[in-house]
């Protein structure tokens, strides 16, 4: 009875220029898709659901699980689950076979900002069984470390040892800010506890610093990244889909494929060649790399940035005068250490560094990830 | 208007909406900025402003091309985003007239924000709207 009300809802909307209107808009909505944690969800509620599971995608960079939802007036209502990034549920030995249509299970988690059914989920637990599913695994966290691969002539190698696959994921942080600065309290993508803190995250001009403040207190909702622009400069290292080196030695450059936005990819020369006149390039997301090594560091300078992106999910701003430093430095088979100077004078009082480290992820590859693939939950 | 006009117009209202969406992250006034100012809603003048930020001062130009006007100074107070520029021009008798104009950016986040207020040019006295372009 209720499934044939909402077809004739349906049916009655597609032939008024009410339904043609209510269709721009939903049309339009789709291209905020993966917008940061804060603007997303509101840490600061929570909900526990129980229903039943009515659909599974099992999507990059985040899975859903969709479950049907009674409440005390048995009035159902279909509610969206998202479970995290697929790849790491993988590594912790989690499938998408893990659930099936038509289970039932309990949800807790953190509901979304707006109107929209949708929820983070802190746990989910098979109520048939009481298993609690897609958690991390503790085993994943004591893999041991093998030394650094080596190339034959002693150079580390930034990609997987001969005859093996795998890819850098997870970064210790999503944030970037300057190493000086301690533990400043901040969400996991950037938002402060405290926005009187904003002057600790780095040495902003004063507009710089005003305007990260009125990006922060926007709940970083104006995140270029969540209209699916590429997630340029050092946030590239950040993204849950994580990268891969390409050592071209013999054409003297490193190439980057990056997981975290539309098959992106990034080329630093390591043929010697200058870095050029920053002026003069057409600036980009990735901007212009050469690379060096310096000992067991890879050391890439770029310039050439456009200023459609933030540096990170806090919301760093930037002008084309930024001029990076990059210092990768792999200590171990499983540990990239990444280290970052900012240098931008039209943004900030002086050169600052921050960096962080990244996880290899052994045996697997970075997968197809195209930004509108999550676009369709976005309600 | 018919049901086909309606879709075309839905469907370039969701491209406009798509395409604005791309935007400059930088300095919020550094740009072009395309309106007009005006004593009265009826007599309007068009404007394109063109400024810069160069890490030390906002350089710029009002009407770039043969009438061009340097902007002598721009003032950006961070704290409520409200911008006073000042520039000298000739009139068409050749005489100087200065130009000081004050206003307010609003829509921050969005590529094509505003910028709109009072616009004084000699002795007349008007508004000013601009958007980024």
């Amino acid at each position: 009875m209720t499934l044939d009300s909402s077809e004739i809802s349906v049916n009655k909307m597609k032939y008024s220029p009410f339904g043609l209107a209510i269709a721009f808009f939903l049309t339009a909505i789709p291209v905020f898709p993966q917008r940061p944690f804060s603007a997303a969800y509101d840490s600061s509620r929570q909900v526990k659901l129980q229903g039943t599971v009515t659909r599974i995608d099992w999507v990059t960079p985040n899975a859903f699980v969709f479950i049907d939802v009674r409440d005390a007036t048995s009035t159902i209502t279909n509610w969206v689950i998202d479970i995290g990034n697929p790849l790491d549920l993988e590594r912790d030995g989690w499938k998408r076979s893990t659930l099936h249509i038509g289970d039932s299970v309990t949800v807790e988690g953190v509901p979304a900002r707006s109107e929209a059914r949708q929820a983070f989920a802190k746990s989910v637990t098979a109520m048939r069984t009481g298993r609690r599913l897609f958690a991390p695994s503790a085993k994943r966290a004591a893999t041991p470390a093998a030394p650094a691969p080596r190339w034959p002539d002693g150079q580390i190698r930034l990609g997987a040892p001969v005859g093996k696959t795998g890819y850098w994921g997870t970064a210790s942080s999503k944030v970037l800010v300057e190493n000086t600065a301690g533990k400043i309290p901040m969400t996991d993508d950037g938002l402060l506890l405290n926005i009187t803190d904003a002057d600790k995250v780095a040495p902003f001009l004063p507009w710089a610093k005003s305007l990260y403040e009125h990006r922060q207190r926007r709940s970083l909702r104006d995140d270029p990244y969540s209209r699916c622009v590429p997630p340029g400069g050092p946030r590239q290292f950040q993204m849950p889909n994580g990268f891969q080196f390409v050592e071209q030695k013999e054409l003297g450059r490193i190439l980057l494929f990056l997981g975290g936005g539309n098959r992106n990819w990034r080329v630093i020369y390591t043929d010697g060649r200058p870095l050029g006149n920053a002026a003069e390039a057409v600036p980009s997301y990735y901007g212009f790399s050469v690379g060096r090594w310096e000992k067991d560091t890879l050391v890439v300078e770029s310039v050439g940035y456009n200023e459609k992106f933030w540096l990170t999910s806090g919301g760093l701003p930037h002008t084309e005068a930024l001029h990076l430093t990059e210092r990768f430095t792999r200590t171990d088979l499983n540990t990239l250490k990444y280290e970052v100077t900012i240098d931008d004078p039209r943004t900030y009082t002086r050169p600052w560094t921050g960096g962080w480290t990244i996880q290899w992820v052994p045996d697997q590859d970075i997968q197809e990830y195209f930004c509108e693939d999550n676009s369709d939950f976005v309600r | 208007m018919n049901k086909r006009l309606l879709l075309v117009c839905c469907l370039t209202g969701c491209f406009i909406i798509v395409a604005s969406a791309l935007g400059q992250e930088g300095h919020p006034l550094t740009g072009t900025w395309s309106g007009d100012w005006g004593p009265t809603a009826a007599q309007r003048n068009h404007v394109t402003l063109v400024m810069n930020w160069d890490g030390k001062v906002v350089k710029g130009t009002i009407n770039p091309g043969p009438e061009a006007i340097q902007i002598a100074s721009v003032v950006l107070d961070v704290t409520n985003w409200t911008v006073r520029i000042e520039a000298d021009a000739k009139d068409q008798s050749g005489k100087p007239v200065h130009i000081s104009a004050e206003g307010k950016i609003d829509d921050l986040s969005s590529a094509h924000r505003k910028l709109s207020g009072t616009w004084m040019q000699g002795t007349t006295k008007g508004d000013f709207r601009l958007v980024r372009d």
